[in-house]
């Protein structure tokens, strides 16, 4: 069994190639922001996504042929990296006749956390106009355990729902460091370091390893990216309705 | 022709050559197989048109993730209709610019994976280069060089095709493409979206002279007496719109075919006008229409109208050739294979591409 795994939710993406064993290569796609500062040109993962699978294929010695499945991160995150990532892992599945691995990207910032003291994980990942995607995760044996639908809110109703929750969590992702200061004063929240910014390649090898062990795949055609917010027409639109 | 190795692939680039091209620029996603360069194998087109309607034009966010949607299976209906595997395509195409960025990267990564996957070129085409070439599927014996008038809901350009990937820009919009000009008449006029084709079918039952709208840009210069690159190819439609608006509001009673009649027939003397004057200018003795405005029937006989009294050859591509669509994209990618070699795996999609070769 064989992975090429994808994942282009947030401004570093990447690909790996594993097994059940792990990770066999990988490679980054881009920089990271961090903690808010401004970025340096937009994200190219529309140029550098292809060129990075095949590196990857060559720096393993293997060919894409012998894949068994795509895995990849299917969002929440930014719009267009997500169709780039999306788009390439599905066509990539039609065109080698294996299916896919479909995990979502929160899942994969919260689970290299499974091991905290905390009562919850909750990875944020940034969705501009000061939102943040999230979910709340519980670490259980072998794993995370999600204990919340995949969500959109600002940092502050975030705030406040933890408050109202009065449980112990560690917060990641880029999110997290963008809005920290938002968490500053709550002594119940602690924050992962800049490590468990983005989507981990390892983690969505070793998911998508483990479901794909299960049969948990998805035909290639039928894979969309998780958007969780509709478009600003969508949006206007409710409103004049409302 | 000479067959050409294809970046250094070992592929020559010859009349059986097979392209699997796809088109997402905006709110058609498509694929095609051509053979040739110029004999489609299949065409598969899905329209969104149904997903804008409610909201009077393309929104890209909802066309975008459109596209995401449907790409899987746009491409295996193309493959299926062509009746071969994708092991036995040559190169992949796709329209790589100018468009929505959202859109455009989808197909441009589609494109990207399936020439990842089978070890195949993939070349990034110029969606007006594309429109271009519809025309020499239409019209296999057609070589430039010819004359085109692309005009969409996008855009509005004359082009001079002096050879295979060297082009002229004679001229274009400066503000609303012709097709923008159609919607936001059909809206104004209560008649829905997208106005084009609902203009046109309305038209037929109106009288193109019951109203005389002002021919914008159409005041200087006579028939064959101007000088290139002076502006005069250039169009104007968001005059013509106001000039709807305001008619509209003196005479509100007056019939609805009528001044959809009357508009269409200013924007086709436009357009035919300065189509015809440009060839009469360049010398060049084929004239050619492409993109979505071009099929409508009043501008199609017109054209070819115009160039049986001119003595010019005219090339009318089929409707389905005219609209958006992957099949010109797969015949200008074999023609740009063959003369440029691929574009590589690290080409990306840019909404505002420069036309090569002007
Ligand atoms: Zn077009």
């Amino acid at each position: 069994m064989l992975l090429l795994a994808i994942d282009t939710a947030t401004r570093r993406g990447g690909v790996a190639l594993g097994n059940g064993e792990g990770v066999l290569g990988a490679v980054e796609l881009g920089a990271i922001e961090l903690g808010g500062r401004a970025s340096v040109g937009p994200p190219r993962h529309a140029e550098q996504l292809a060129p990075a699978i095949e590196w990857v294929c060559d720096q393993a010695g293997i060919a894409l042929a012998d894949v068994s499945a795509i895995a990849v991160g299917i969002g929440p995150g930014m719009f267009t990296g997500l169709r780039v990532g999306v788009t390439t892992a599905k066509v990539l599945g039609l065109a080698l006749g294996v299916p896919l691995v479909a995990v979502p990207s929160l899942d994969l910032v919260a689970y290299p956390l499974r091991h905290a003291a905390a009562d919850l994980v909750v990875p944020l990942i940034d969705a501009r106009r000061n939102e943040v995607y999230f979910a709340l995760y519980r670490p259980v044996p072998g794993g995370v355990q999600r204990v919340s639908d995949y969500s959109l809110a600002t940092p502050t109703d975030l705030e406040a729902e933890l408050t109202a929750r009065g449980r112990s969590a560690l917060l990641c992702g880029d999110g997290a460091l963008r809005f920290r200061s938002v968490f500053d004063d709550h002594d119940l929240v602690a924050l992962a370091g800049p490590g468990h910014a983005t989507p981990d390649l390892a983690a969505l090898v070793e998911l998508a390893a483990a479901r794909f062990a299960r049969g948990q795949v998805v035909a290639a055609a039928e894979v969309v990216p998780l958007y969780l917010r509709r478009s600003d027409a969508e949006l206007a639109r409710d409103r004049r309705g409302a | 022709m000479n067959p050409r190795d294809v970046g250094g692939r070992g592929l020559p680039v010859h009349a059986r050559t097979l392209v699997l091209a796809i088109e997402s620029s905006c709110d058609e996603t498509a694929a095609a197989v051509v053979e040739g360069g110029r004999r489609i194998r299949s065409s598969i087109v899905a329209t969104q048109a149904d997903l804008h309607a409610q909201f009077g034009g393309v929104v890209p966010e909802i066309a975008s993730r459109a596209h995401v949607e449907s790409i899987n299976g746009v491409i295996a209906r193309a493959l299926a209709g062509a009746g071969v595997e994708l092991a036995a395509i040559d190169a992949v195409a796709a329209a790589h610019g100018p468009g929505l960025a959202g859109a455009l990267l989808v197909g441009v990564s589609a494109a990207k994976a399936l020439a990842l996957a089978t070890g195949r070129p993939y070349i990034g085409v110029h969606h007006h280069e594309a429109h271009m070439y519809a025309a020499l599927i239409e019209d296999p014996t057609l070589e430039p060089p010819c004359l085109h008038l692309i005009v969409s809901g996008g855009h509005t350009l004359l082009i001079a095709m002096d050879d295979h990937g060297r082009y002229r820009r004679l001229g274009g919009t400066v503000d609303d493409a012709a097709g923008e000009a159609f919607d936001k008449v059909a809206r104004l006029l209560g008649l829905g979206y997208p106005g084009g084709p609902v203009i046109d079918r309305l038209a037929a039952e109106g009288d193109p002279d019951a109203v005389r709208f002002t021919r914008p840009m159409l005041g200087s210069g006579h028939l064959g007496s101007g000088h290139l690159g002076s502006g005069q190819y250039d169009f104007s439609f968001s005059g013509l719109k106001t000039a709807v608006v305001q008619h509209r509001r003196r005479h509100p009673d007056q019939a609805v075919a009528d001044v959809a009649a009357s508009f269409q027939a200013a924007v086709v003397d436009v357009l035919a006008t300065k189509l015809l004057r440009a060839a009469l200018d360049t010398g060049i003795e084929t004239i050619v229409i492409g993109g979505g405005v071009a099929a409508n029937s009043a501008l199609r006989s017109r054209v070819a109208a115009d160039a049986a009294r001119a003595g010019l050859r005219s090339v009318i591509p089929a409707r389905a050739l005219c609209t958006d669509n992957a099949a010109m994209v797969g015949a200008a990618g074999w023609h740009r294979l063959r003369n440029d070699g691929p574009t590589g795996l690290a080409g990306g999609a840019t909404p505002n591409l420069a036309l090569p070769g002007t």
